[in-house]
């Protein structure tokens, strides 16, 4: 019964979000710029929520999977390499997917297997940051500080860039709805609780963690993609800075870490909260953002999901 | 570049890099003890370390104080700055089994902290220029600037005054007690928030010396808080944490490996080499590389 209801409401709730571009002219409104941030965000929130809410181990490392997503996008184009179109090719945002999975599964073997909890997040961190200087000090293949000129007259509409990414927070929550459904996603809920004893049970912990990983640093990737289309010059400042992982995991936070729609609410919120301080309170605006952090940790740590669950058990 | 390789260079790069970690090694001190009782990443000591930092240039440029004379007015400043953190920010947070919250509480703070320095100060590097800031020692040849060999001086000094502060005194000995563990220290009758105001305290009063250090020695400007503390984790790590020699040891450590790498490799590489270190360490050495083996039962 509340599965049907669940699936009845996303599916009304994608169609409305669907139908705003016959309404509003999405290239001139702000309002439609929100909803594809939104997006966007809500993609790489899922995908954190499922390595460190479902599976217990932090990443730091979200923004290096991100921007390599774009770069992976970006050089693939520029240099010609699947004749597939490039501009939201599937192929290119499927193989934007995968180049930092394979890096989540290079760093995550030596990583996972050595390293728990916070000295993991610091490990991840370290990652991010080496993965910037790589970057930044690779000559003329990844443009060096400057970054990469994607032919910009592609441009036309801001409307593609909204359906892709509403797509793609779609897409990020179903599977990480499926999988958390699945064996896996009890295995891996199991390692969150106790890893002794879910490796008593005949869980192969190593594996588990990294597909967890491998999936975050794929979703991640995935919108690194669709923000190189939207960008069209890529460089380490814009696409490997460190917001893209601490805003993903505010978001996840203030929205309700380890549930479903935790990281969607989080997601629209923050992402509305930085919007609207931005354009009223320009210089404040990070100065409100994180009084507002400090503000929720401290007063709702288990964040908007469970403000909304304290208000539900008192009725 | 290797032609001009001579034994008066290396030299000269190693005191370079001994002079440039001990700030990372003050820093890293003060995350230690933090996170020692608390369990917390303190994210954002590098910002607090700027923040006072600005306050040094202030006292300087608005009341001519000069940056040394005022470590008199900084550090208490700074010790209250550490126990009104902890009560008013960590007190509900150090208690919750989930360690999120905490660094999350600590990012926020550095947002905050990072944008009101820049609305007060502007984005524009500041530094503090004084009769003594390009005076240079030449001992044998090599330049020691005077600003950095007090810099040293103040860390090996605070290094000490807190290793003294752990073992003689009562409240440091509870410190410790809480570190080792929080539940057994509690179970004698240590009061958790007391060690935890008192470890802050004197985790942000380090700050406060590592700032007037930074303001003494490079320009700064807001956002630089950051990447001096992602510098002090690295020493940490290095050090292992709850060592508050192997901290200063640690940031020394690393303060070598930047100035070897700027030197033989290009600048821009050097940060990628720490880290590197940094993760081989984590993982081959996670415990740090200055302690004892046998600590460890």
């Amino acid at each position: 019964m509340k599965d049907k209801r669940a699936i009845i409401l996303t599916v009304l709730g994608t169609i409305a979000f669907a139908v705003v571009p016959f309404f509003l002219d999405v290239d001139t409104s702000y309002f439609a710029y929100f909803l594809f941030l939104s997006f966007c965000y809500t993609v790489i929130a899922q995908g954190w929520n499922f390595v460190a809410g479902y599976t217990g181990q932090i990443s730091l490392g979200q923004h290096a999977f991100f921007g390599l997503g774009a770069y992976t996008t970006a050089i693939i184009w520029l240099h010609d390499i699947t004749k597939t179109g490039y501009y939201f090719d599937p192929v290119t945002m499927m193989l934007s997917g995968l180049v930092p999975v394979i890096l989540a599964i290079l760093v995550g073997i030596p990583l996972l297997s050595r390293l728990r909890g916070d000295y993991f997040a610091l490990g991840t961190l370290g990652v991010g940051e080496i993965v910037k200087v790589i970057f930044v000090k690779g000559g003329a293949f990844t443009g060096a500080s400057d970054g990469l000129h994607l032919p910009s007259t592609m441009f036309e509409s801001m409307k593609p860039y909204y359906w892709t990414g509403l797509i793609l927070a779609l897409f990020a929550t179903a599977v990480v709805y499926l999988l958390t459904r699945s064996r896996i996603g009890l295995a891996l809920r199991a390692i969150r609780e106790d890893e002794m004893s879910a490796a008593a049970h005949g869980i192969h912990i190593l594996k588990y963690k990294i597909f967890a990983f491998a999936v975050g640093a794929f979703l991640a990737g995935l919108c690194g993609s669709l923000y190189a289309y939207y960008l069209l010059h890529i460089n380490p400042d814009a696409v490997l800075k460190l917001d893209w992982t601490l805003y993903p995991i505010l978001m996840c936070v203030i929205g309700g870490n380890g549930t479903i729609m935790g990281p969607i609410i989080g997601a629209f919120f923050v992402t509305a909260l930085f919007s609207v301080s931005n354009i009223y309170l320009v210089q404040m605006h990070p100065i409100l953002s994180g009084t507002l952090i400090i503000l929720v940790m401290k007063f709702m740590p288990r964040g908007l999901i469970g403000l909304i669950d304290t208000i539900k058990s008192r009725r | 570049m290797l032609e001009y390789l001579s034994f008066g260079l290396i030299i000269q790069l190693l005191v370079n890099g001994i002079l440039f970690g001990t700030m990372y090694g003050i820093a890293a001190i003060g995350l230690s003890l933090i996170f020692g009782t608390m369990r917390i990443i303190f994210l954002a000591q590098g910002t607090t370390i700027i923040f006072l930092a600005y306050i040094c240039y202030w006292l300087f440029t608005l009341f001519g104080v000069d940056p040394y004379l005022s470590l008199i007015l900084v550090v208490p400043i700074s010790l209250l700055l550490g126990a009104g953190f902890y009560h008013a920010l960590f007190k509900e947070a150090a208690a919750l089994e989930d360690k999120n919250i905490s660094l999350l509480i600590a990012v926020g703070l550095m947002f905050l902290v990072e944008n009101l320095m820049t609305v007060i100060w502007t984005a524009n590097p500041r530094s503090i220029l004084t009769t003594y800031t390009s005076l240079v020692f030449r001992p044998m040849g090599i330049n020691i600037p005077f600003t950095r060999l007090i810099a040293l001086l103040m860390a090996v000094l605070s290094a000490s005054g807190v290793l003294l502060f752990l073992k003689k005194t009562l409240i440091g000995m509870a410190v410790r007690a809480a570190s080792e563990d929080m539940v057994s220290a509690t179970l004698v009758g240590i009061s958790p928030h007391r060690v935890n105001a008192v470890a802050f305290a004197i985790g942000i009063g380090l700050a406060g010396i590592a700032g007037i250090g930074v303001a003494t020695i490079y320009p700064f400007d807001p956002v630089y808080g950051f990447i001096f503390a992602l510098k002090a984790l690295i020493s940490l790590a290095l050090g292992g944490i709850g060592n508050v020699y192997g901290a200063l040891l640690g940031g020394i450590l690393l303060g070598l490996i930047e100035s070897l790498a700027s030197f033989f490799l290009s600048g821009g590489w050097s940060d990628a080499i720490s880290y590197a270190v940094f993760l081989i360490v984590l993982m081959f050495r996670p415990e740090g590389l200055f302690v004892r083996a046998m600590l460890k039962t």
